[in-house]
C-alpha cells in the first residue's frame, strides 16, 4: 500500500469514526448542556427527558360503550345504538397567512366553505342545500369568534395570539361520503387537523308506536366526585330508564403519534364487550294494532264534532305468564293542556282514574272467595226501594243514595256482574268487614306499584282516610264500603286493573312482566315470570266470575255489553262465548290545578279471550271532559275487543306457522315460555290460606 | 488484512445500520397504511350500521303495504294508459 492510498483510507476511517463521536457529542448537548424542564400553561413542570417523548409518543383513543338494544318478544329491534362520529378541529393559522389578514381572510372562508360542503358531502341527504348554508354559517361563526375577525386590521400582519382554535365541527357523523369529505379536508389543510371521536347515535325503529313505554334518554353536563366533569347519557323515563341498559366503561386503542399527532397502527381495540341486549315482553305486531286502535277509538267523534277524551290507554297481557305484549297511550294533541308533562305521560301507568264498575267482579271474586258470598245461593233484592236496599244501605244514613243505570230486581251474584248493578255490588261489600277491605286492596295492589321499575309511575290508591282507624265504622260502611264496591273512592291506572285481574286469574301474587330477560355480554339472564306462586282462588271462584264476565257480553236486555255485541253482530262476529269482560264508566273530578276540580267521565273496560279459557287480558280506558254520556260499553270496548281478536288470530297464525322465536343468547324456542310447574318459586311463608271464612280483626291472615 | 477485515466489519456495521433503519421506517410506514385502513374499515362498519338501521326501518310491514300499493297504483295506471 502506497503512502497516499495509506492517507487517504486513514481520513475515510477517521472520518466515519467521527460521526459517532458526534452523536455521543449531540447527546450530550441535548441531554445534558440543555436538560431540564418546560412549565406547562397549567404550572406543572415538563421534564426534558426520553421518558418524556416515549410518553407524548402514545396516545389512546377511548371507545364509548354502548346503551344496548331493546328488542321485542320476536327478537324485532325497538331501539339501538348506531355508532357515529363526534368530530372536532384544531385550527390553526399557516405560517405564512400570519404576514397578510387579507390572504387569511380569503383561507378561513375557503376552510369555512369546504368544511360546511364535506358535512353535506353525501348526495343521499335530504335539504343539503339548506343544511350547507346553516353549517356555514355555523362555523363562520365559530372561527371569526375564535380568530376574533371583526376586529383584524383591513391590511397588514396578523396581530393576534393564540393563532389557533378548538372547536366542535359536527355530531353525529354516521355517513361515509361526509366521513371521506372530512378526512380529505384533513390532509388538505395543513394547519388543520380534525379529531374523530367516537360517540352513538340513539336509534328507535316503529318510534311512533313505542316511545311511551320505550322511552328516550337525555345527555346532560355531569361533575363526578373525582372532580371530572363530562356529558352523560341518561334514560329519561320507560324502558330506557332501566339499570341494565347503563352502559359500561368502553374499551380503548392504543396508538402511536408523531411530531403532528398522525396516528400509526399499534393494536386493535381491546375491552369492548357486545352491547346488552333487552328483550321485553312486547309483541310489536299487537303493539301497532293497539295503538292503531285506540286512537281511531278516540278520533272517532271527530266527523260527528263530538270532543275527543282527554286521553285513552289500552294494554294487553298474556294472562299465562303476566307478560305486558302491548300498551298504548293516546293523548288529545289538539287541546292547550298537552305541552304539560301530564300531556307527554304514558297513560298506562301514568295516568289515574276512578275504575267504576269493572272493579265489581274484583269485589265480589274476593268476597266469594273469603266466603263472605254465597255466589249460588244469595240473591240481593236490588231495586232502589226495596227491602234490601232499606235494610242494608238506607239505614246507615248514606247521603247519596246508591242508584243504578237501570232499574233491576232480585239478582244472584252472576246476575249483578251480568247488569252491573251497584246497588248488588254495594249489599256484596258490605258484607265485607273494614280489615277484608284493606285485604282486598293488598290482594289486587291497589295503591302499589306494578313493579316494573319504571319511573315516574303514578301509585295511586283508595283515598288515605279511607281507613283511618279513628274513623267510626257506620261512616266507612256508609261511604267507602260502599263506594269501593263500584269502584269509587279509589284511584286506579290501567297497568294497576290489569294486574288486580292477573291476579284473580292467576294468583295473588302475580305480577306483570315487561322484560323476559337480558344478554350481558352474551350471557343470557332470565327474568322469571311471577305466576303460580303464592294463593290462588279456588277454581269455582275464577269460574263463577269467568262466567258471569262471559255473560256481559251478550245480547240479552241487561248485560252491559249489549252495544257491543251489536257493534260486531253487524260485522258477522257472535262476541257472546268469544270474549268476556266488564264495561265500567264513571263520573268523578279531577283536579287540575290551585285546587281546581273538572267533572270527568270514566270509559272503561277490562276484556279477555277465549271466554271459555281466559289466555289474554285487555284493559282499555278513555277519559273525557264533562258530564256528556261516554260508556264503557260503547267506547273504551271496541279497541279492547279488537285488540283481543287480533291477539287471537295472530296467535292462531303463528302456532300454523311454528313461527321461531328468538330467544336467550341467539337460540330459537317455538311456542310460549310458561314456566312448568316444577320450576314455579315456592310458596311465601306467613300465609294461613283463604279456604276458611275471614273475620274482622284476623286481616293480617286472610290470604 | 487487518485492515481489510476492520472495513469488512465496518461496512456490515453500516449496511446493519442503514438496513435496520430502512426496516423501521419501512414499519412506521406501514403502520400508518394500516392505521389508514383500520380508519376506513371503522368509517365503513359505521355507515353499514347506518343503512342496515335504515331498511330496518323502511321494511316494517306498514311500510312495505304503502310501498305495495303504491306499486300496485302505478302498475294500474300503466295499464289503463295501455288500454288507452
Amino acid at each position: 500500500m502506497k503512502a497516499g492510498e495509506r492517507r487517504r483510507l486513514r481520513f475515510a476511517f477517521g472520518a466515519l469514526g467521527a460521526v459517532p463521536v458526534f452523536l455521543c457529542g449531540w447527546l450530550g448537548w441535548l441531554q445534558v448542556v440543555q436538560g431540564g424542564e418546560l412549565v406547562r400553561k397549567d404550572g406543572r413542570a415538563l421534564p426534558l427527558v426520553a421518558a418524556t417523548a416515549d410518553r407524548q409518543v402514545w396516545r389512546s383513543e377511548k371507545y364509548p360503550a354502548p346503551r344496548g338494544t331493546i328488542v321485542d318478544r320476536n327478537g324485532v329491534t325497538l331501539a339501538t345504538d348506531c355508532e357515529a362520529y363526534e368530530v372536532r378541529a384544531h385550527v390553526a393559522v399557516p405560517r405564512d397567512l400570519r404576514k397578510d389578514v387579507v390572504a387569511f381572510r380569503g383561507w378561513l372562508a375557503t376552510l369555512v366553505d369546504r368544511m360546511a360542503l364535506a358535512l353535506v358531502a353525501d348526495p343521499e341527504q335530504t335539504g343539503r342545500r339548506e343544511r350547507h348554508a346553516r353549517h356555514r354559517e355555523r362555523l363562520a361563526g365559530i372561527l371569526a369568534r375564535a380568530f376574533r375577525v371583526g376586529e383584524l386590521p383591513a391590511t397588514g400582519k396578523f396581530p393576534f395570539r393564540p393563532r389557533a382554535a378548538d372547536f366542535l365541527v359536527a355530531t353525529g357523523i354516521d355517513r361515509l361520503a361526509v366521513a371521506d369529505a372530512l378526512h380529505e379536508l384533513d390532509a388538505d389543510f395543513r394547519t388543520v387537523r380534525l379529531d374523530f371521536i367516537r360517540s352513538f347515535r340513539r336509534v328507535y325503529l316503529e318510534r311512533e308506536l313505542t316511545h311511551g313505554i320505550v322511552g328516550h334518554t337525555d345527555t346532560i353536563w355531569v361533575e363526578d366526585e373525582h372532580g371530572g366533569a363530562g356529558y352523560r347519557t341518561f334514560g329519561v323515563c320507560g324502558l330506557e330508564a332501566l339499570r341494565a341498559l347503563t352502559p359500561g366503561i368502553g374499551g380503548r386503542r392504543r396508538i402511536r403519534q408523531d411530531g403532528r399527532r398522525r396516528a400509526y397502527f399499534v393494536e386493535p381495540a381491546a375491552g369492548m364487550v357486545p352491547p346488552t341486549r333487552l328483550h321485553t315482553t312486547l309483541d310489536l305486531e299487537l303493539q301497532r294494532v293497539a295503538v292503531r286502535e285506540l286512537a281511531a277509538q278516540a278520533e272517532s267523534g271527530d266527523a260527528r264534532g263530538e270532543h275527543r277524551p282527554r286521553w285513552g290507554a289500552l294494554v294487553l297481557v298474556d294472562l299465562d305468564n303476566g307478560d305486558l305484549l302491548a300498551a298504548a297511550s293516546w293523548h288529545d294533541k289538539t287541546e292547550d293542556k298537552v305541552p304539560t308533562e301530564k300531556g307527554k305521560a304514558f297513560t298506562p301507568y301514568q295516568s289515574r282514574f276512578e275504575p267504576g264498575s269493572i272493579v265489581k267482579p274484583l269485589v265480589l271474586s274476593y268476597a266469594h272467595q273469603v266466603n263472605a258470598l254465597d255466589w249460588r245461593r244469595d240473591r240481593f233484592d236490588c231495586s232502589p226501594n226495596g227491602a234490601d236496599y232499606a235494610r242494608r244501605i238506607a239505614s246507615l244514613g248514606r247521603r247519596r243514595p246508591v242508584q243504578d243505570d237501570h232499574r233491576c230486581g232480585v239478582l244472584d251474584a252472576h246476575g249483578i256482574i251480568v247488569n252491573s248493578s251497584n246497588i248488588g255490588a254495594a249489599m256484596v261489600g258490605l258484607g265485607l268487614s273494614r280489615e277484608q277491605w284493606q285485604d282486598y286492596m293488598r290482594a289486587y295492589g291497589f295503591g302499589t306499584s306494578v313493579n316494573l321499575n319504571l319511573p315516574h309511575e303514578a301509585v295511586p290508591g283508595h283515598h288515605p282516610d279511607s281507613f283511618d282507624p279513628r274513623r267510626p265504622l257506620r261512616s266507612f260502611f256508609a261511604n267507602s264500603a260502599i263506594s269501593f264496591s263500584f269502584g269509587y273512592e279509589l284511584e286506579v291506572t290501567p297497568l294497576q286493573v290489569a294486574r288486580a285481574y292477573l291476579r284473580m286469574f292467576r294468583g295473588i301474587e302475580a305480577e306483570l312482566r315487561l322484560v323476559r330477560g337480558v344478554e350481558v355480554a352474551g350471557e343470557w339472564h332470565r327474568v322469571p315470570p311471577r305466576q303460580g306462586t303464592g294463593l290462588r282462588y279456588r277454581p269455582e271462584v275464577v269460574e263463577a266470575v269467568r262466567a258471569a264476565m262471559a255473560d256481559v257480553v251478550d245480547n240479552s236486555e241487561h248485560a252491559t255489553g249489549r252495544h257491543l255485541w251489536e257493534q260486531f253482530h253487524k260485522q258477522g262476529i257472535d262476541l257472546h262465548g268469544l270474549v268476556g269482560g266488564k264495561t265500567g264508566t264513571a263520573a268523578s273530578r279531577v283536579g287540575i290545578g290551585n285546587g281546581r276540580l273538572k267533572h270527568v267521565r270514566n270509559a272503561s273496560f277490562v276484556g279477555f279471550v277465549p271466554a271459555e279459557d281466559p289466555r289474554w287480558l285487555a284493559v282499555c280506558v278513555l277519559q273525557k271532559d264533562g258530564r256528556a254520556r261516554f260508556y264503557g260499553g260503547s267506547y273504551a270496548a271496541p279497541p279492547a275487543v279488537k285488540l283481543l281478536l287480533e291477539c287471537q288470530r295472530l296467535a292462531e297464525r303463528r302456532q300454523l306457522r311454528q313461527e321461531p322465536r328468538s330467544g336467550s343468547g341467539g337460540q330459537t324456542r317455538i311456542g310460549s315460555t310458561v314456566p312448568k310447574a316444577s320450576q314455579a318459586l315456592p310458596r311465601t311463608p306467613g300465609f294461613s290460606g283463604w279456604l276458611s271464612p275471614v273475620g274482622a280483626g284476623a286481616a293480617r291472615d286472610t290470604r | 488484512m487487518r485492515w481489510l477485515l476492520a472495513g469488512l466489519f465496518f461496512a456490515l456495521a453500516v449496511v446493519l445500520a442503514i438496513g435496520t433503519a430502512g426496516i423501521r421506517a419501512d414499519n412506521v410506514r406501514t403502520r400508518r397504511h394500516i392505521e389508514r385502513d383500520y380508519r376506513r374499515v371503522a368509517d365503513q362498519v359505521v355507515e353499514l350500521r347506518r343503512l342496515a338501521m335504515e331498511r330496518l326501518a323502511a321494511t316494517s310491514p306498514q311500510r312495505l303495504a304503502a310501498m305495495h300499493w303504491q306499486w300496485l297504483r302505478q302498475a294500474a295506471a300503466r295499464y289503463q294508459e295501455r288500454l288507452q
